[in-house]
């Protein structure tokens, strides 16, 4: 993902690092936030919406070294979001010490041992935030030589360190290291720790939203996301009340037999469930036939109205299915409109 | 992050599961009432789908519970009646009002330089953009921090998603079966 100045009309206008809250000032991400991401802070709910398990991205952390990560950095370029082992290199990227909020006890003590490996991702984290991401890559081969430079810094911030080290077999912290020229108590360490994670989030929902990519700023960002999800509300508005002017019969009954039809290929068993449902018998067998031929082909998974509508789903489900998935449901769908039009 | 296919089967399942609900009352001949039960089902299906973890799930759900308790203690099958006596009152906003109001207060004292100025309208700016945020993710009234706004809010996004597929699927094969 490309960490540029994307923010850069905020981070660059001259103004000194202050403590202002929320999301009014953004700089570059840094690290732990990505951990907060993956681990499962509410419940499961964002793990689930990420498809990572946390415990992956653990051994991912310890199994990469550094040059290998700087490695795999040069790949992580500018690709897409919705692709695991890439999110997998970015937790690799962005280590961290340890985490809040966690559930996992052994994750804060395998964290502890590996506190050496992690400070040359530690060390290499400021160059990171406040340059591109391509410059960085390059610079931190420089940085691993010039680290003596940075010894100031880490005098003044190893008597902290130190002490989270040693918190961390006790409390899960968050760990983040003081840039030259910013404050190192308490409470500024929360806010930019806080501020970090909201970088984090906000750059997930620009990948999510379409088009949020090129924007810069965070306030025409959120106006983006805030026009999405209206966009989308009133699209579901719309189609309920398409499908309430559609005659009620059908769209009643196509549910039920959309429901059993659910369930019968869920059993992987094909029995007469459909039998039993109010609707005429010859849409039955056209739809029983139609599974039929649907079950043969792969994964019962799949879910069974795939060649239903072929121009919608090929555009929204491009990305779930495969090539080899396209061709059955161009054959499927030239079967379907012809066998409802007996029945109707 | 796309929808995947299990997220909107379960979500259909769901669907068709309030809708049955509907069906002895088929005769409800208006279109307006079909659309609402058709909405309402809908909504509280995809709200279900995440079981109370997110707080616009459960902020839904009260929601339509206000226009529709039975269908919502129909579907949730009594899991989780307790959502529905859970309602947090927004005395947050009373708050935020007394502090407007000091600070426009204070803010009357400081003399700004220039890039300050800039820096602080851009705040507001965003700030301004967080509330019109709130007002549109359900439940976002009661997201003071910031970190879970977003969060709330990139699942919502997901999930709308996944509600409008579905639907749109529906749709579209209700009509194609109409007009053959």
């Amino acid at each position: 993902m490309d960490l540029s100045g994307r923010f850069g009309a905020r981070s660059g206008n001259g103004v000194p690092f202050r403590e202002v809250t929320g999301l009014e000032s953004l700089h570059l991400g840094g690290g732990d936030e990505f951990r907060q991401m993956v681990l499962p802070e509410n419940g499961g709910g964002f793990t689930a919406l990420l498809e990572l398990p946390p415990t992956r991205a653990v051994e991912l952390l310890h199994s990469s070294s550094s040059s290998s990560s700087q490695a795999t950095l040069h790949s992580v370029g500018t690709l897409t979001f919705p692709s695991n082992p890439i999110l997998m290199e970015r937790a690799a990227r962005f280590s961290v010490i340890a985490t809040e909020q966690n559930p996992n006890g052994n994750i804060s003590g395998e964290t502890t041992t590996s506190s050496v490996p992690s400070n040359e991702h530690i060390k290499t984290e400021p160059a990171e935030t406040e340059t591109s991401d391509q410059a960085a890559v390059e610079k931190q081969n420089n940085r691993c030589g010039k680290r003596k430079d940075f010894d100031k810094k880490v005098k003044s911030s190893t008597k902290k360190k130190s002490k989270s080290s040693e918190e961390n077999e006790k409390l899960p912290y968050v760990h983040v290291r003081a840039r030259r020229g910013q404050a190192t108590d308490s409470h500024s360490l929360a806010e930019r720790a806080r501020r970090e994670k909201i970088n984090a989030r906000m750059k997930l929902l620009q990948e999510l939203v379409p088009g949020c990519d090129k924007i810069q700023g965070t306030a025409l960002v959120l106006d983006e996301i805030i026009n999405h999800v209206q966009s989308l509300q009133r699209q579901v508005e719309m189609l309920s009340m398409r499908l309430a002017s559609v005659n009620p019969r059908i769209d009643f009954n196509l549910d039920t037999i959309l429901a059993s039809e659910n369930g019968s290929l869920m059993d992987g068993s094909f029995n007469g469930t459909t039998m039993q449902l109010a609707w005429p018998h010859q849409v039955m067998e056209t739809e029983q036939s139609y599974h039929h031929r649907q079950l043969q082909q792969p994964p019962p998974q799949q879910w069974p109205f795939d060649g239903l509508n072929q121009p919608v789903w090929g555009r929204e489900e491009n990305q779930d299915h495969g090539n080899d998935h396209n061709s059955l449901m161009v054959g499927s769908a030239s079967l379907h409109p012809n066998q409802v039009k007996m029945e109707l | 992050m796309q929808p995947t296919s299990s997220m909107k089967e379960e979500f259909l399942k769901k669907w068709q599961m309030g809708l049955q609900i509907y069906r002895p009352l088929i005769d409800n001949t208006s279109v307006s009432e079909r659309r609402k039960a058709i909405k309402l089902s809908a909504d509280v299906a995809m709200a279900s789908l995440r079981r109370g973890t997110t707080c616009w799930s459960r902020a839904l759900i009260q929601k339509t519970a206000t226009e529709d308790n039975f269908l919502v203690r129909q579907m949730l099958s009594g899991i989780k009646a307790e959502t529905l006596m859970n309602k947090k009152l927004p005395k947050v906003m009373c708050h935020r009002k007394i502090v407007r109001r000091s600070k426009k207060i204070l803010m009357r004292r400081k003399s700004k330089s220039v890039s300050e100025e800039i820096a602080a309208k851009a705040r507001k700016l965003v700030k301004r953009k967080t509330q019109g945020l709130r007002n549109v993710v359900p439940g976002g009234e009661f997201m003071n921090n910031d970190v879970l706004l977003i969060q709330e809010t990139l699942d919502y996004i997901v999930s709308l998603q996944t509600q409008v597929n579905v639907m749109r699927s529906i749709v579209d094969a209700a009509e194609a079966g109409i007009e053959r």
